[in-house]
């Protein structure tokens, strides 16, 4: 593949920016979710783009695995944080039937 | 045909990447999102990371994914009047300038950089086996990344007990909102006679 | 120092502690009595019994100097306690010890023996007075802070003493603040020594600097290494100790505070702003001789200022009607004196007239205090008169006292003053003119002293006979007027001029004290010369004669009564009221320094505290409340307004990273 650096950075700006717009709007929060998980995705692409720069110009001293090590990290803490975010998701649904956000408006100050 | 690959698997990210927040229905957007790991994933390979790409189908699309489509089902989020409650935009027109604004900045450094973008780099082609080599990238994880490979591992267990302690069903008689059944709270605070 | 002639001996750290521990017991006495007053019970033996711990303590004190004085006499240059090590901070240190050498040992006898004489007399003067075991504890903490100012072997265990007398001055000059006026002259006190302590606490840290230490003995010896690299940084420090001196001593322009001091008992005036407290500043520049020898042009401000005070002090004191005032200016123009023969560089002379000064106005303040106690508290003289038939003992005490100030011959004043004055005029120069200015203040320093004798002792009876009845003192108080009478007239022989046999006692008992200052004189060729003993014999007859005739004259027109002031009054008001009010300088200072300084206070309280100051502080909360009550809206709660801030805020964060 032959293809600018700064083409993957700006598909990954362009990714991030979108799940920010969805975070931010959003009132479902499976969606809102999912938009977190599209952020996550966008990190994970300069990672890999950076990684991928690095190894074409052969720079020495230190690795080029470092990219995808943080990505799979990265996805790693994702697991675990949607899982963590559906169970919050369910335990609400219960609490007020809904998984709209505002429904979680209660300790309103 | 690399490159065109690239470029269509791109758009084909963004499209899914614009249905997950434009969907009206849940199930929809997650499908989406689904959608957009697939393009991801393909990309991923194109760059020569093979292990990537296959970590991010198992574990994104493969478990995420599957534990998204778990809650909607389970939730029955297909409802017609729930979708109606749920969906649509959240926010006053002031706010959704805000949220524009904001998501606009990071969208146009994206554009920004994209047209800096003279110098094509080439991946790699020297290695066959593609940049993140399994046995590599194996060593690498398991000597110099090895505290942060155990940390991984002691939070997935913690999400594991955490997850489990947030979504169980209480017993019938407890009081519902107290934190009741978090494995912390000892003893059932009584709302009734502290208020 | 050298080392073989020091000898160690710890019991002097009893000098100073056991007039403290004498103060703590009258203080702890005094609260007794009050108790004891308030339950109704007697209260004398308490009184009482304070008065004998209090004498008890300064005699033994004055046992301990005398045996250490004996021991200086078998040939020990100085004693020197063990050191206690005050301050300890990197390469600064401040060791404190007591060493009585020549000098402190002649001040030592000074403070421990007039004042256990003056301990004795308030034993009679204060009887009867409520506060009475609360005098002598004030009494006592002062003699404390008095020996360590002159025995501390470190400039700041000195200025420790130096602030504990000016701390007992205030309290003892306004011990009968229930009248009011004691008190605000205590604060007057306080205030102007303010400035004097300010420039002292300023000159010790130039000297800190110049010299790394505050040890005075090694101060003075490393003045001499020191003086040809920063003679600007030493004149400086000299000037500003001096400065400080000015206010502990009274002197021009510093002097005002004196004579408002006199609102204190009379043994107080006469134990701490005649014999003890005023001198301080005169052992100050003692001590620091070498310094002051290195900066001849401090000198020459020392011995203007000096000689101005003298005059000042001097023709001030002409008309006054209160006694106590007369003594007041006449003490602030003896210590212009002994400035005067500093300025000179006639150290042992200074010292000399210090002493043959505690004896006689000592003396003339107890009397004086006699008086007024046998007059029921009047000080006004024209209100007295052929006091001597009445009592007796005290006139003739007084008229010793009175004659060794006007520098009659043969007293001790005589001698002392005269030495002085045959030093500025052998000086030679500036100081010729200090000199007939010193000899116009001595014309009138005899005129005014006869005069007081003559409208306190002689002529009409000018009081009420129905009411007052004057009558002798008791024992305690007259005693003590006797053996000070003795020293007031004999006191001459410490230092005898150099034409007199027996000569300069004094002044060879202080050469090693001096030595470093006179080394330093001599090579700047600033050394004293001697004069012949044609011209010493004239100056003594210059000086008798001049005493005689003024004396003669100011008895002569006050022993018929006031009329001489009156006439003076009448002819010349301006230039009465002029003298009266101590050249105006005071209520100068009231005007050009007091009364801006009010207003500016005021205008500060009343203006700047309240609108600027209270404004901010006002202001600062309720801006913060308002800020509140505009911020409050972010924190509404919901979730996606936080998200909504989190976002924006990460967009700015990215924009400025792009940007800048």
């Amino acid at each position: 593949m032959n293809v600018p650096t700064e083409h993957l950075l700006a598909l990954a700006a362009i990714l991030f920016s979108l799940g920010v717009l969805g975070f931010l709007t959003r009132k479902n929060l499976i969606i809102v979710l999912a938009s977190i998980e599209l952020m996550l995705n966008a990190a994970n692409l300069t990672f890999v783009a950076g990684s991928r720069a690095w190894a074409a110009e052969g720079v020495t001293g230190g690795s080029p695995l470092q990219g995808p090590i943080f990505s799979l990290f990265v996805i790693l803490v994702a697991a675990a944080e949607a899982a963590v975010g559906l169970a919050l998701i369910i335990a609400l649904y219960r609490l007020k039937q809904s998984v709209a956000l505002d429904s979680a408006g209660e300790l309103k100050g | 045909m690399a490159e065109t690959l690239f470029y269509l698997l791109s758009i084909g990210a963004i499209a899914c990447g614009a249905g997950v927040i434009r969907a009206r229905m849940p199930l929809f957007s997650v499908l989406c999102l689904l959608g957009a790991f697939f393009c991801l994933s393909g990309i991923y390979l194109l760059a020569g990371f093979q292990f990537l790409a296959v970590t991010q189908l198992l574990v994104y699309a493969g478990a995420i994914m599957v534990l998204f489509l778990f809650v909607i089902m389970l939730l029955n989020l297909g409802d017609e009047n729930e979708i109606a409650r749920q969906s649509g935009i959240a926010l006053s027109g002031k706010q959704l300038a805000v949220a524009g604004t904001s998501a606009g900045v990071f969208a146009l450094i994206g554009v920004l950089t994209a047209g800096y973008g003279i110098a094509p780099v080439e991946t790699a082609s020297t290695r066959a086996s593609g940049i993140d080599e399994l046995q590599t990238l194996a060593v690498e994880l398991f000597s110099r990344y090895m505290l942060p490979f155990e940390a991984a591992s002691l939070l997935l267990l913690l999400t594991m007990i955490g997850v489990i302690a947030i979504a169980k069903r209480q017993r019938a008689g407890e009081p519902t909102h107290t934190g009741a059944g978090f494995p912390w709270t000892k003893e059932p605070l009584d709302e009734e006679s502290t208020l | 120092m050298d080392t073989s002639t020091v000898s160690l001996a710890n019991e002097l750290w009893f000098v100073p502690f056991l007039p403290l521990l004498g103060a703590l017991l009258c203080g702890a006495l005094h609260l007794a009595v009050l108790r004891r007053r308030k339950a109704g019970g007697a209260e004398a033996p308490l009184q009482a019994l304070a008065g004998y711990v209090a004498c008890g303590a300064i005699a033994l004190a004055l046992g301990i100097v005398v045996s250490s004085w004996s021991t200086l006499l078998g040939g020990a240059e100085a004693i020197e306690s063990g050191t206690w090590n005050w301050i300890d901070a990197g390469s600064f240190d401040i060791g404190l010890s007591m060493v009585f050498d020549r000098l402190s040992s002649v001040m030592c006898l000074v403070i421990t023996g007039v004042g256990l004489l003056i301990h004795i007399y308030s034993l009679g003067y204060m009887k009867g007075d409520p506060g009475f075991a609360k005098f002598f504890a004030y009494l006592n903490l002062f003699v404390f802070a008095m020996l360590m100012l002159v025995l501390s072997s470190n400039l700041m265990g000195l200025f420790v003493g130096w602030e504990g007398v000016g701390l007992c001055s205030y309290l003892l000059i306004g011990f009968w603040y229930e009248k009011g006026w004691p008190a605000e002259a205590g604060q007057k006190a306080f205030i102007v020594n303010r400035i004097g302590d300010a420039c002292f606490l300023l000159g010790s840290f130039l000297l800190i600097r110049l010299f790394g230490t505050l040890d005075l003995s090694d101060v003075g010896a490393s003045v001499q290494a020191v003086m040809g690299e920063h003679p600007g940084t030493i004149a400086l420090a000299a000037l500003l100790l001096f400065g400080g001196a000015c206010g502990k001593s009274a002197q021009f322009p510093l002097f005002t505070w004196l004579p408002d001091a006199m609102a204190g008992p009379t043994p107080v005036s006469a134990l701490i702003h005649a014999a003890t407290m005023v001198t301080a500043g005169i052992y100050l520049l003692l001590r620091l001789n070498p310094l002051y020898a290195a900066a001849p042009s401090v000198m020459l401000v020392i011995g203007f200022v000096g000689a101005l005070t003298a005059f000042i002090g001097a023709s001030t004191a002409i008309f006054q009607r209160d006694i106590k005032k007369v003594l007041a200016y006449s003490t602030v123009s003896q210590l212009g004196y002994m400035f005067l023969g500093l300025s000179t560089g006639a150290w042992a002379a200074a010292l000399f007239h210090l002493v043959t000064h505690a004896f006689f106005k000592g003396l003339l303040f107890l009397g004086s205090g006699s008086v007024i106690h046998g007059m029921h508290e009047e000080q006004d003289m024209y209100k007295m008169g052929g006091l001597r038939r009445h009592m007796p003992r005290t006139f003739i005490t007084f008229v010793a006292g009175s004659a060794a100030l006007s520098g009659l011959p043969l007293m001790s004043g005589f001698f002392s003053k005269d030495e002085i004055l045959a030093m500025a005029f052998a000086s030679g120069g500036l100081h010729v003119a200090l000199w007939l200015v010193g000899l116009a203040a001595a014309a009138m320093t005899a005129f005014y002293t006869w005069r007081m004798v003559a409208l306190t002792f002689f002529g009409k009876e000018r009081f009420d006979p129905e009411h007052v009845h004057p009558h002798e003192s008791p024992a305690t108080m007259t005693v003590p007027l006797m053996i000070l009478a003795v020293f007031a007239v004999f006191g001459g022989v410490l230092n005898l001029p150099a034409v007199l046999p027996g000569a300069g006692m004094l002044h060879h008992w202080l050469e090693p004290v001096t030595k470093l200052g006179d080394e330093i004189l001599h090579s700047t060729g600033h050394e004293l010369h001697h004069l012949s003993a044609l011209s010493e014999w004239c100056l003594l007859g210059l000086g008798s004669l001049i005493a005689l005739v003024f004396a003669h004259k100011g008895f002569h027109a006050y022993t018929s009564g006031t009329e001489a002031d009156a006439r003076a009054r009448a002819e010349r008001p301006d230039a009465v009221g002029f003298l009266e009010e101590a050249w105006r300088i005071d209520s100068t200072y009231t005007r050009r320094i007091v009364r801006p300084i009010k207003l500016a206070a005021f205008l500060v309280a009343s203006v700047v505290d309240q609108l600027a100051i209270d404004g901010a502080v006002n202001g600062a909360g309720s801006f913060a409340t308002s800020l509140a009550q505009r911020l409050r809206g972010l924190v509404d709660g919901s979730v996606k307004n936080y998200a909504l801030w989190m976002g924006a805020g990460a967009a700015a964060l990215a924009l400025s990273w792009i940007l800048i």
